[in-house]
C-alpha cells in the first residue's frame, strides 16, 4: 500500500512538472496522399522551429514542446479520427491538415474539447468562419491572395479574363474570388470553366480557351498538382499566349521544372526571400538542419505556425487551452519567417503579406508585395 | 467546325491513352480472368524510371524505352510473387489481392521515394505544338495518337502470327484445352503480363509527358478509367478494350468542349450515365469477347 502510495504521489507530481513545463502540441496532419505535398513540407518547418525553441530551453526559457504525430492520410474522416485521439491524448493545441474540408471536420472536436487549433496551409476564409473560434488558419486567405493578384492584372492593363475552377474543394475556387475583384475594378470575365481535381486531361477546356475571339487578356485558376502542369502544358500547346496566374498550390518544384509552358506564370504566395529578409534566415536555417535547400514556402510557413503559438503561450503564460485560444485570437504583429502575422480584429483568417512570384528560366522571380484595398477583397463565400 | 475537328484531336489521343490502358487490363482479364488493379502502380513505377532518368541526364530517347521496360518486369516480377499462388482461386480473391499489391507497392513510394509529387523533367519540345491544315495539335497529342497506332498494329501483329501470341488467344479462348496442346501456362501467363506492363509502361510516358510529375497515388484514376474503358468495351475483349477507351475519351471530351458551362459541374455524372446507357443497350459491352461466359439474368 505504501509503496502505492509513494508511486501514484511521484506520478502526479510528473504530471504536475509535465503540466508546467511543456506544451503537448497534436498534429494531424497529411503525411500521405493528395495533401501530403502541402503538409510534409509544413511539418518539416514545424519540427524545425520545435527544435530550435527546445534547444533554447523552451518557449520562454521554460516551457518544452512535446509533438505527437498523427497521419490522417489526406483522409476527412481520419482526421476526425486522430483529431479524436490527440484530444483525448491531453493535447494543449492541435495542428490541422492543408485543406478547410477535412480541418473543419475536425472543428467540432476541437470546439467541444476548447482547444485552439491551426490549420497548417487551408486558405479559405470560410475555415474559421464554419469552424468557429476554435479553428486559425495560418495563410494568407484566398479571398485576399485573390485580390492581390487581380489588382496586379488590372493595374498591368489586363483587363478581360477567363477562370478555370473546381467545385471539388474550397480552395480551387479561388477564380471565382479573382472574376469579382476583376469586375469591381472594371474588368470583364469572358468566361468560366469547371475541372475536377485529377482530371486526366484538359485538352477540351484548352482549345476552348484558345478559341475565344478576343482571347482573354489573362486566365486565372487556383488548380495545383497534378491538374495544374497539365492544364498549363495543353493551354500552351493549344496556343494560348496570354498571362496565366495561378496561386500559392503551385508553388512547387514541378512548376519550376516545366519549362517554356510555365515561363511568365504569375502566383501569389505566402512569401518571398528578399535579401536580407526573415524568409532568407529561414532558408538558412532549413539548409544548414536539412542539409538540402528549401524547395517550397511551405517549409517557412510551418514555421510560422509555430512562433505564432509560441507567442501566443508567452502571452497567455499558461499552457491552458483555453488561454492559448484567447491569447491567439490577440496576436499582432508576430514576426514569422515569411511575415507579420497578425490575428488581432479577425475572425482567425490571420493577415500577412501576399507575394506575387513570376516563373522565370525557372527560377522565382518577385513582382510584387503590394497590400490589397480593403474595400477590394470579397466576403467569404460560402458554399 | 474547326473546333469539332480540333476536339476530335483531342479526343483521339485521350482515347488513344485510355485504349492502351484498357487492353492493359483486358490482356490479363482474357487469360486468368483477373482484373488487375495494380496495373496503375506498374505506371507509377515507369513514371519513377521516367523521374529518376531526368535527374541523371539520361537523355529522353533513352529513358523512354527504360520506362517502358520497368513495368514489363515489374508486372512479371508481380505475376510471379504473388498472382501466381492465387492463380486458381475465385475471382474475388485475385481482386483483393490486385487490391493489396497496389497498396503495398503505394506505400512503398511514399516511404522509400516522397509522399509528395516530384517533378519529370521533359524535353520541351512536347509542350510545343504544329499546325496542320489550319488545326493546332499539340506535340505530345501526336505523340499519344502515333504511339496508339503503332502500339495497336504491333499488338496485332503479334497477337496474329507470333508464337506466343497465338498461344494467348489459344488460352484466351480455352486455357485447359490450350494446356492439352503443349501451351505452358506458367509461360503464356508470364507472357500476357510482361504485355500488359509494356502497355502500361507506354500509357505511363503519354500520361505523364501530360502532367509533368509523378507521385505515389498517380496510378489510380487511370486504372479507374481503363477499367471502365474494359467493361464498355466487352471485359476480356481485346477489341472491345480499345473501342470502349476510345468511345471513353470521345465521351469526356465532347462532354467537357460541348456542355453548356451551366451543366459542367455534373459533366462526369453525365459522362458515367452515358457509359450506363451502352451498357443497358449492349450488356457484354461493345465488343464482346467470343467465349464470354457471363450471361444476362
Amino acid at each position: 500500500m505504501k509503496h502505492i502510495l509513494i508511486a501514484t504521489t511521484a506520478l502526479s507530481i510528473a504530471a504536475l512538472d509535465a503540466q508546467a513545463d511543456e506544451l503537448k502540441l497534436g498534429l494531424a496532419t497529411a503525411q500521405t496522399g493528395g495533401l501530403a505535398p502541402y503538409d510534409a513540407p509544413v511539418v518539416e518547418g514545424i519540427r524545425i522551429a520545435v527544435d530550435e525553441i527546445n534547444a533554447a530551453g523552451g518557449i520562454g526559457g521554460k516551457i518544452m514542446i512535446e509533438m505527437t504525430e498523427k497521419d490522417v492520410r489526406s483522409d476527412t474522416a481520419q482526421t476526425s479520427i486522430s483529431v479524436q485521439e490527440l484530444v483525448d491524448a491531453g493535447s494543449e493545441a492541435i495542428v490541422l491538415p492543408c485543406d478547410a474540408d477535412p480541418s473543419i471536420a475536425a472543428a467540432a472536436i476541437v470546439a467541444s474539447a476548447q482547444i485552439p487549433a491551426i490549420s497548417t496551409c487551408a486558405s479559405s476564409p470560410t475555415l474559421p468562419l464554419i469552424g468557429g473560434d476554435y479553428v486559425f488558419a495560418n495563410f494568407p486567405g484566398d479571398n485576399v491572395q485573390a485580390t492581390v493578384s487581380a489588382s496586379w492584372a488590372f493595374e498591368q492593363g489586363m483587363k478581360t479574363v477567363f477562370i478555370l475552377y473546381s467545385p471539388d474543394s474550397q480552395y480551387t475556387t479561388m477564380p471565382l474570388y479573382f472574376a469579382d475583384v476583376m469586375k469591381s475594378l472594371g474588368g470583364e470575365v469572358l468566361g468560366e470553366a469547371t475541372y475536377n481535381i485529377g482530371q486526366p486531361d484538359f485538352s477540351a477546356i484548352a482549345t476552348q480557351i484558345a478559341a475565344l475571339d478576343p482571347a482573354p487578356d489573362v486566365v486565372m485558376t487556383s488548380a495545383y498538382e497534378p491538374d495544374f502542369p497539365t492544364f498549363i502544358k495543353a493551354l500552351r500547346a493549344a496556343g494560348y499566349e496570354g498571362q496565366v496566374i495561378g496561386s500559392d498550390g503551385i508553388d512547387s518544384p514541378t512548376t519550376f521544372g516545366l519549362g517554356d509552358a510555365a515561363e511568365g506564370v504569375v502566383f501569389s504566395t505566402a512569401g518571398h526571400a528578399t535579401e536580407g529578409s526573415p524568409l532568407e534566415g529561414f532558408n538558412t536555417l532549413y539548409e544548414e538542419t536539412t542539409g538540402s535547400k528549401s524547395e517550397t514556402v511551405f517549409n517557412a510557413v510551418g514555421y510560422d505556425l509555430v512562433k505564432v503559438l509560441e507567442a501566443a503561450v508567452v502571452a497567455a503564460g499558461s499552457t491552458e487551452p483555453q488561454a492559448i485560444r484567447d491569447a491567439m485570437a490577440n496576436l499582432e504583429d508576430v514576426q514569422g519567417a515569411t511575415s507579420l502575422i497578425t490575428y488581432k480584429g479577425t475572425t482567425g483568417m490571420p493577415v500577412r503579406q501576399v507575394s506575387l512570384v513570376r516563373v522565370k528560366s525557372g527560377e522565382r522571380e518577385l513582382v510584387g508585395q503590394p497590400s490589397p484595398r480593403a474595400d477590394l477583397i470579397p466576403a467569404p463565400r460560402m458554399q | 467546325m474547326d473546333l469539332i475537328l480540333q476536339q476530335t484531336v483531342n479526343a483521339l489521343a485521350l482515347g488513344g491513352t485510355y485504349a492502351l490502358l484498357a487492353l492493359g487490363l483486358a490482356v490479363v482479364f482474357s487469360i486468368m480472368g483477373l482484373i488487375n488493379f495494380a496495373h496503375g502502380e506498374l505506371m507509377t513505377i515507369a513514371g519513377y524510371v521516367l523521374m529518376y532518368c531526368g535527374l541523371a541526364g539520361i537523355p529522353f530517347a533513352v529513358s523512354v524505352p527504360l520506362a517502358v521496360l520497368a513495368p514489363m518486369l515489374a508486372a512479371m516480377a508481380m505475376e510471379r510473387v504473388a498472382f501466381r499462388p492465387v492463380r486458381n482461386a475465385s475471382g474475388a480473391t485475385m481482386l483483393v489481392t490486385s487490391f493489396a499489391v497496389a497498396m503495398i507497392l503505394q506505400v512503398l513510394f511514399q516511404n522509400l521515394i516522397s509522399a509528395r509529387s516530384q517533378p519529370v523533367i521533359l524535353p520541351d519540345a512536347l509542350s510545343q505544338s504544329v499546325t496542320i491544315g489550319g488545326l493546332i495539335i499539340g506535340v505530345n497529342k501526336l505523340f499519344a495518337i502515333l504511339a496508339t497506332i503503332v502500339m495497336l498494329i504491333a499488338l496485332e501483329l503479334f497477337m496474329k502470327k507470333q508464337k506466343h501470341g497465338i498461344a494467348m488467344r489459344a488460352a484466351a479462348e480455352d486455357f485447359a484445352i490450350a494446356r492439352l496442346m503443349g501451351i505452358r501456362a506458367n509461360t503464356v501467363i508470364s507472357a500476357a503480363f510482361a504485355l500488359s506492363g509494356l502497355l502500361a509502361g507506354v500509357a505511363a510516358v503519354l500520361w505523364v509527358s501530360q502532367r509533368a510529375s509523378v507521385d505515389p497515388l498517380m496510378g489510380f484514376t487511370p486504372v479507374l478509367k481503363a477499367f471502365i474503358a474494359a467493361i464498355l468495351g466487352g471485359l476480356g475483349s481485346l477489341r472491345g478494350a480499345v473501342a470502349g477507351g476510345f468511345v471513353l475519351g470521345f465521351i469526356e471530351v465532347f462532354l467537357a468542349a460541348f456542355l453548356p458551362s451551366a451543366w459542367q459541374e455534373f459533366r462526369e455524372p453525365i459522362g458515367l450515365s452515358l457509359v450506363v446507357l451502352i451498357l443497358i443497350l449492349r450488356p457484354n459491352g461493345l465488343i464482346p469477347a467470343a467465349t464470354l461466359q457471363a450471361q444476362k439474368v
